[in-house]
């Protein structure tokens, strides 16, 4: 007999198999000693398991058993103590507080990034160099760029503002 | 204990009645009348004495705040049981995870065992008496595993179908098929074997 065959007599005998299959089951276990020794084997467990479940009593008292189911009610019906500790206004500070520390943290460290690149010489000094009597240089530098302008005396005073040459800046 | 006197002469269902309408006494009634056989049934469970009492007791309480639930489509006594079943099931449970094992994986332990057993012919629990077939058979479940021994419990002492088994233990028919017949052939092998060590000097 295979696994599948012993679990189909298993069923058969537990009255868990259809009309049609047990029909089937019965004709089979008829013609096989294997399964009908089997069935019996089964059928005596059962038998014996029958009714014959040990038995077993609580050692405790009568009165000493309920207590303690009596207190696990009385616990679980308890109603929830009042939020006195908190009260709500001080609840609705602590759940905006932590969003609201972190955004001050955020803005201060934008603001001293923001100065600390106002602060750096390089970035926003120009330095002048007198050339000679007529022109004058402008250098500027920068993390990437170094510019370079050269201009007229004239210009720089103002007499001829329109007389600027893009031809004169030197960019590296 | 006016009162305790006064429920005793009181039927189940009386007693129920009372208890859904909030009497403690009549529940109180309840518990004492049927505490052995919802302790019984978590002993033959979980195998521990202490274990047992502790869910029985829980079994308790879970009953008495349900109780609204119960219509009376069964007694009372099976309502309880049941209730009693599913908190072993779920503490087995507990215990198999905290063992790092999954149910669903678990070792069949028989792994086709049980069809190298010889079968057996003569009738081992023939001429025993009640109470000691009761001892050998107690001995006998000890001997299984929780999944063996909770489904020939649920199958032969609760007579539950193949189905509700499965929901129970949350698994497939087949599974539950291949452990009771397993169960059922260890349980017999067990039964002879406590046979022969009677019959031996």
């Amino acid at each position: 007999m295979n696994e599948k065959q012993q679990l189909e007599l298993q069923a058969y005998l537990d009255g868990e198999l259809s009309a049609r299959a047990a029909r089937r089951a019965a004709g089979w276990l008829a013609q096989n000693p294997e399964a009908q020794a089997l069935a019996a084997e089964l059928r005596m467990t059962q038998g014996a398991l029958a009714g014959n479940e040990p038995e077993a009593t609580v050692a405790e008292s009568r009165e000493f058993y309920w207590s303690k189911i009596e207190r696990a009610i009385a616990a679980a019906e308890r109603p929830e103590p009042e939020s006195r500790s908190v009260p709500g206004w001080r609840l609705i500070w602590r759940r905006l507080l932590l969003p609201l520390s972190g955004v001050a943290l955020a803005t201060i460290l934008a603001v001293g990034l923001i100065r600390s690149g106002a602060d750096d010489p390089s970035r926003h000094l120009t330095e002048v160099e007198n050339l000679s009597e007529f022109t004058v240089s402008h250098s500027f530098g920068s993390d990437k760029m170094f510019v370079v302008w050269i201009e007229n005396r004239a210009q720089t005073q103002g007499d001829n503002p329109q007389s600027f040459d893009d031809d004169d800046i030197v960019i590296q | 204990m006016a009162l305790q006197k006064d429920k005793t002469t009181l039927a189940d269902d009386q007693l129920v009645r009372g208890s859904q309408r909030g009497d403690m006494v009549a529940f109180e009634e309840l518990v004492a009348r049927h505490r052995d056989k919802i302790y019984a049934r978590a002993f033959s469970m979980m195998r521990s004495e202490d274990e047992a009492l502790d869910i029985s007791q829980e079994a308790w309480v879970k009953g008495w705040q349900r109780l609204k639930q119960f219509q009376g489509e069964s007694s009372f006594v099976t309502w309880m049981t049941r209730i009693v079943i599913n908190l072993c099931l779920d503490q087995l449970r507990k215990q198999k995870r905290q063992k790092a094992e999954s149910i669903e994986q678990m070792s069949e332990d028989s792994g086709g065992v049980e069809r190298q057993m010889p079968v057996v012919a003569a009738n081992p629990t023939e001429g025993l008496e009640r109470r000691e077939l009761r001892a050998r058979i107690d001995r006998a479940l000890n001997q299984l595993s929780y999944e063996h021994r909770t489904v020939l419990i649920l199958h032969e002492f609760e007579e539950l179908e193949y189905k509700e088994i499965a929901k129970r233990m949350q698994c497939s028919i087949g599974t539950v098929m291949s452990r009771l017949f397993y169960a059922r052939r260890r349980m017999a092998s067990l039964l002879a074997a406590f046979k022969r060590e009677e019959l031996s000097p």
